[in-house]
């Protein structure tokens, strides 16, 4: 009972404002890496990414084109997806999971604020959703080995990858500081995720009819060199003219709705990717792997059917001068920031104590 | 209140500052149409063990928990230390040590990591913590346990580890909810010299329990909440002086029936069927008056066994609260 006395201030304690955070984020991080379940499902994850890798490999190495891009590509890819997925399960749990345990109170009991709790978690889920992208590495020196991979492109992606991951947690660190119940809050985080990934591509399905509108069309005639004798000819913007005979086609203008699937994480990462401009003379695919085909898809979409129907009112198309695509993902970064700060915003709220108002069946501790 | 404790700057006591202990007055709580606390009014001074004493349900963890600064009460005002746990929260948060009454227990960290942990969050850096914990785990017998992840712990072990955390900021407020429940006897025993120690010391410590005999040893006020209000406070001293009930064991209860009713004093009996033996409760008004019937019946001659209260202290004013209740 006589242990040494130890000294410390009589004045009274305060705590610092990272050192708060860092606190919260040793002892999340702490959590989970003793928990085996995590490695287990990383070393899943290896091999699954692996073996997608591996088989692209094989079947776009046959010809030896682009092999490295479209692997690394995939590794984006299968990133970003299963990020979508786990990075809910992992940070929607968080806040929720302490509430049932009796902890959350006895961290709102200490000089911990409510920021500074949130912050911690996030961080942590952050993280850990990071170590998905860590384990696949080797895959992307893989990639990396075959020589072709665009690199300035290399930095953006995965930077904007964790960016998405970082976003996707702080929804989930949202919604569990706001839930009662973990499966309420998994459930929620999960549905907003959805609503980014799958709820974009919806509403851009479902808004075509909106814009669908009528155009007079007419035909297009080619000089005898470019017919290659089927009914196929040799696409050369300067070798056609437009016939004067108009008649009505439908077409999606797509540049008016295009801006529905900005909020979708894939298009954000694929967006803010630089391409390769093509080089002078070579018609080839610049793109190669499912972010380029995401970005040239979005692009396209964002110029609308209008620019590549080659004849309208007797003009070629090419006479109209098309306007410059403005890049879509600012516009989707900002949503999905607005849409995590103002979950944030409202679970600090909610964490606020002495508590005031609280949902009925529910107790602090 | 100045006793023996081995040294006022132990690892119990040395933090005087916020003098004032707890001072609570009309408090008011509601969860939607559940009147949870109605009225309350609550003093605990420094340097003194407060009981809080009431039924399951009559607001007890509610009213700690509005004065743990938890809980935004919605009317009455709070004081503790000589601070408003609204308006100043982190003020009151850094002088008071709260122990729930769900063990709160970060399962794949050891004993000291979570000791450590909480230090941190009161801004100690990481030395001091570290001699904190130990010194902590020590005194709540957990020095064998203090690596051992807090999964494996027993119920007792959990509560003690929650006791050592309450204490990791030397807080001169300490809120003890039902703190004895699930220790085994010995623990029980340690975990009443340290309240007294840490009271001895000048601190203000609640504790909430329904182990009433048990609170008679440590306790030196108690406050009585029933349905969310406050019905007595009375220091122990007071209680003392309270009609109580006893029971007077004996070889021949013919004799102790004739000594009784020949002093007047009105009594139940009951005998056992195939003996003499048996037993009488009575009601005595103080404990000179039972120390001068215990005198008379040993010179009358009556073969007394057993002359003891029927009931604790604060088992007694329980009782009468609840007899006055229904």
């Amino acid at each position: 009972m006589s242990a040494p006395v130890m000294q410390h201030p009589s004045s009274t304690p305060t705590l610092g404002y990272a050192a708060g955070i860092g606190t919260i984020f040793t002892l999340e991080i702490r959590q989970r890496v003793r928990s085996s379940g995590w490695y287990i499902m990383l070393g899943i994850w290896f091999v699954v990414i692996a073996a997608v890798v591996g088989l692209a490999a094989l079947s776009v190495g046959v010809d030896g084109f682009g092999a490295g891009q479209m692997m690394f590509e995939l590794v984006v890819a299968f990133v970003l997806l299963f990020g979508m997925l786990i990075a809910p399960a992992l940070s929607s749990n968080s806040i929720t999971g302490d509430r049932a345990n009796g902890t959350l109170a006895i961290l709102q009991n200490t000089l911990l604020t409510p920021w500074q709790l949130l912050i911690g978690k996030w961080l942590a889920a952050w993280v850990a959703s990071l170590g998905f992208l860590v384990v696949t590495i080797p895959l992307i020196a893989w990639a990396m080995t075959y020589g072709d991979v665009y690199l300035p492109g290399v930095p953006v992606l995965v930077g904007m990858l964790a960016l998405e991951l970082a976003i996707v947690c702080a929804i989930g660190v949202g919604v569990s500081a706001l839930a009662n119940k973990t499966l309420f809050a998994v459930l929620i985080s999960y549905l907003l995720v959805a609503l980014l990934g799958l709820g974009t591509l919806i509403g851009f399905g479902l808004s075509m009819k909106l814009v669908q509108v009528e155009v007079k069309a007419s035909e297009q005639f080619w000089s005898e060199q470019n017919l290659n004798g089927d009914s196929s000819v040799a696409w050369d913007d300067n070798a056609y003219s437009c016939g004067t005979a108009l008649y009505p086609q439908t077409i999606f203008a797509t540049e008016r709705n295009t801006w529905l699937l900005a909020a979708n994480p894939f298009v954000i990462v694929a967006d803010a990717a630089p391409r390769p401009l093509p080089k002078p003379g070579d018609d080839s695919f610049t793109t190669v792997g499912p972010m380029g085909a995401i970005s040239q898809g979005v692009r396209l979409s964002q110029a609308g059917q209008l620019a590549s129907t080659p004849c309208i009112n007797g003009i070629k198309n090419t006479e109209v001068k098309p306007e410059e695509a403005t890049p879509l993902w600012p516009l989707g970064l900002g949503l999905q920031l607005l849409l995590a700060g103002s979950l944030l915003v409202a679970g600090r709220r909610k964490l606020h104590t002495p508590a005031g108002k609280m949902a009925s069946g529910t107790r602090i501790a | 209140m100045k006793s023996e404790v081995p040294s006022p700057a132990g690892p119990l006591g040395r933090n005087q500052h916020g003098q004032g202990g707890i001072s609570a007055t009309g408090l008011a709580r509601s969860f939607g149409r559940v009147h949870a606390v109605e009225n309350i009014d609550f003093r605990a001074a420094p340097g003194e063990v407060t009981a809080l004493i009431g039924p399951n349900g009559s607001g007890k963890t509610t009213l700690l928990l509005m004065l743990a600064s938890l809980l935004r009460p919605d009317s009455g005002s709070i004081t503790v230390a000589g601070m408003d746990p609204v308006a100043n929260s982190s003020g009151v948060r850094a002088v008071l040590g709260w122990m729930p009454d769900t063990l709160g227990v970060w399962e794949s960290l050891t004993g000291r990591e979570i000791l450590t942990t909480m230090a941190a969050l009161y801004g100690m850096d990481k030395k001091s913590a570290a001699q904190r914990a130990a010194e902590l785990l020590k005194l709540v017998s957990l020095g064998d346990l203090a690596d051992t992840p807090a999964r494996v712990f027993s119920r007792g072990q959990a509560q003690r580890l929650s006791l050592a955390r309450a204490l990791i900021n030397d807080p001169s407020v300490l809120l003890l909810d039902e703190p004895a429940s699930g220790l085994d006897p010995g623990a029980r025993v340690q975990l009443r010299t340290m309240v007294r120690q840490l009271a001895d010391s000048g601190k203000t410590v609640v504790i909430s329990s329904h182990v009433l005999a048990e609170l008679d040893e440590m306790a030196d006020a108690a406050v009585f909440i029933s349905k969310g209000r406050t019905v007595r406070s009375q220091t122990l001293a007071e209680a003392g002086e309270q009609t109580r009930g006893y029971t007077i064991g004996t070889l021949d209860i013919t004799a102790l029936r004739e000594t009784l009713q020949a002093r007047g004093i009105e009594a139940s009996y009951v005998q056992d069927f195939d003996s003499a033996r048996g037993s009488a409760k009575t009601r005595l008004a103080t404990e000179a008056e039972a120390a001068a019937l215990l005198a008379a019946l040993v010179a009358a001659g009556v073969p007394v066994t057993a002359f003891a209260p029927s009931s604790g202290l604060l088992e007694e004013t329980y009782l009468s609260l609840e007899e006055g209740a229904s």
